[in-house]
């Protein structure tokens, strides 16, 4: 089991590099949701164990909002306002894919760095469960940093928030069971909004090129 | 005498069975495009064919264009030898070092790069380049992968990582008969490696998606390239070099990352050849999965391949951070 948590998280990162590492929307797209297939095996496991342990399915539940959620609905979304905007979006990025990788290594080491400031006080389990979740959320924040088109950091936002759901899945063996709901309601609100958003800021300025919102500044 | 016996047998199952996993990745890719490909025993029969036909020499070339062959063609049976086929060898002692391995295959590529410039055509002068700079790219991956096995290991020896890998824990010296063998759970952390691996084969054999081993068209090919100016006996022991390395890679690939031998409990002669033909089904089931992967890929534009470079490098690196920074599994 522990094994499993291990090799999920592990690919979990891998998922997130993959989408570094991509050149066009669609590979982001089936990256992230990769990244959320590999989420929700973690958290059926984990469901399951506690279905069999405690008799509660509050992390079965979880798992299935997770995969209609992320693995279903978001992506489909994506590809759907990526369609309607697509003729405009090239090349979306700051730096060379090979510079923006080796970036992201750097931040998983800085990670390294910080989680074994733990000490003892975490088992090596957890600590490198942590590494891999926390390089995650790093590595999206670096993806959201690196991109100028609104869609693009949508699906930075989204590997974030991958990110932290299983940081706080690995950190405590999940969250109550409100708040992982919650996260997801909000993430569901927050994917809608900006979908609509994403397409009128392209109506509107026709191009959704977000450094031009800083001529907005008084 | 008898540590000898290993890679002699190695050496022996390469030459025999190498052809074959091109044959197969052909009528994979053949099948999936709803073609009936060629045969699967293509490859032997355009070696015999080649073979039997005298090469013709370009005369403004050198003696490294008739050197080159046979230094490609020794230099990768030697690779193959290197690779342990099974881990019975184990107690008799298996020769060779990751490292030594990728030197011979690198030495092989020297002279093949120097014969593509030798004759002096623009083609392969181009190929040649190129086949330089992808193996630059490629070399961070392969080493830190290698790094991450040898720290795993605590040795660069193939016999040591046969052992770690195979999880013989103990004395790995002396597998037990009947013993199980498979994964150690902490080798699961050397995951990422062996994906980085899978990129380094696909960018050492020249195969979709870094260079298209169909093409003969001039702007895209690599390894074609630089055997343009090649025939007869030659291109026979270039094209047979070429498979003795795919072999030898996927061979790497086999007896490293999938330790499984299910007939280890049979003793005697019967049971090291099952064992080596359990170890040749290993190879051929990879060299499925490449068929699949160069099917379902395109071939990269040439300058994005330094992307896929820089991804399979990521990978070794972070699989060696896993497993030696935290120390879990020791």
């Amino acid at each position: 089991m522990e094994t499993l948590g291990l090799a999920l998280a592990s690919l979990q990162l891998l998922a997130a590099f993959w989408l570094v590492a991509g050149k066009r929307m669609h590979s982001h797209i089936s990256a992230f949701r990769a990244q959320a297939v590999l989420l929700a095996v973690n958290v059926g496991a984990l469901g399951v164990r506690e279905v069999l342990a405690t008799g509660r399915p509050d992390l079965l539940v979880v798992c299935a909002a997770l995969v209609a959620l992320k693995v279903v609905y978001i992506p489909r979304k994506l590809h759907r306002t990526y369609a309607a905007i697509e003729y405009r979006i090239e090349k979306d990025f700051l730096a060379n894919i090979p510079t923006l990788v080796l970036a992201c290594v750097a931040l998983v080491l800085l990670v390294y760095a910080a989680v074994s400031g733990l000490g003892a006080s975490v088992s090596a389990t957890r600590a490198l469960l942590l590494v891999e979740a926390l390089s995650v959320v790093l590595v999206g924040v670096f993806f959201l940093l690196s991109r100028r088109k609104a869609i693009g950091q949508i699906v930075g936002l989204l590997v974030i928030e991958n990110g932290l759901f299983a940081t706080g899945l690995y950190a405590s063996d999940g969250m109550p069971f409100i708040v992982d709901l919650g996260i997801l309601l909000d993430l569901l609100t927050a994917v809608l909004v900006l979908g609509v958003l994403v397409l009128h800021i392209d109506d509107a300025f026709e191009t959704t090129d977000t450094d031009r919102l800083d001529g907005l500044k008084g | 005498m008898r540590a000898l016996l290993h890679p002699a047998l190695a050496a022996l199952l390469a030459l025999l069975l190498s052809p074959l996993p091109t044959g197969l990745i052909r009528k994979v890719k053949a099948l999936v495009q709803k073609r009936r490909g060629a045969p699967l025993l293509q490859l032997y029969r355009d070696l015999r064919k080649l073979l039997r036909k005298d090469p013709v020499v370009s005369t403004t070339s050198s003696w490294v264009l008739r050197a080159a062959p046979a230094v490609v063609f020794a230099t990768s049976l030697v690779a193959c030898s290197l690779v342990p086929v099974t881990v019975r060898a184990l107690p008799d002692g298996v020769p060779g070092d990751l490292f030594l391995f990728f030197f011979v295959l690198a030495l092989g590529r020297f002279f093949l790069v120097l014969s593509g410039m030798d004759a002096g055509s623009s083609f392969g002068g181009m190929g040649s380049s190129r086949e330089a700079l992808i193996s630059a790219l490629v070399e961070p991956a392969a080493f830190t992968g290698i790094l991450a096995i040898a720290a795993y290991a605590r040795s660069t020896s193939f016999a040591a990582a046969l052992a770690a890998l195979n999880g013989l824990g103990g004395d790995p010296l002396l597998p037990q008969a009947g013993a199980p063998t498979g994964w150690a759970p902490s080798a699961l952390f050397l995951l990422p490696v062996f994906l980085a691996f899978v990129l380094v084969l696909v960018a050492e054999t020249s195969r979709i998606p870094v260079d298209d081993p169909a093409t003969h068209l001039e702007l895209t090919m690599v390894h074609e390239a630089m055997i343009l100016e090649d025939s007869g006996r030659h291109l026979a022991l270039l094209e047979y070099g070429a498979a003795l390395k795919q072999w030898a890679l996927l061979g790497l690939l086999a007896s490293l990352f999938l330790p499984f031998d299910p007939f280890l409990g049979v003793a005697g002669a019967a049971g090291l050849a099952l064992s080596v033909a359990f170890f040749a089904a290993k190879v051929l089931l990879l060299s499925l999965l490449v068929g699949v992967l160069e099917a379902a890929t395109v071939k990269l534009r040439f300058f994005s391949v330094p992307n896929l470079a820089a991804l399979a490098f990521v990978l070794a690196l972070v699989g060696f951070l896993q497993y030696a920074v935290t120390g879990i599994g020791r």
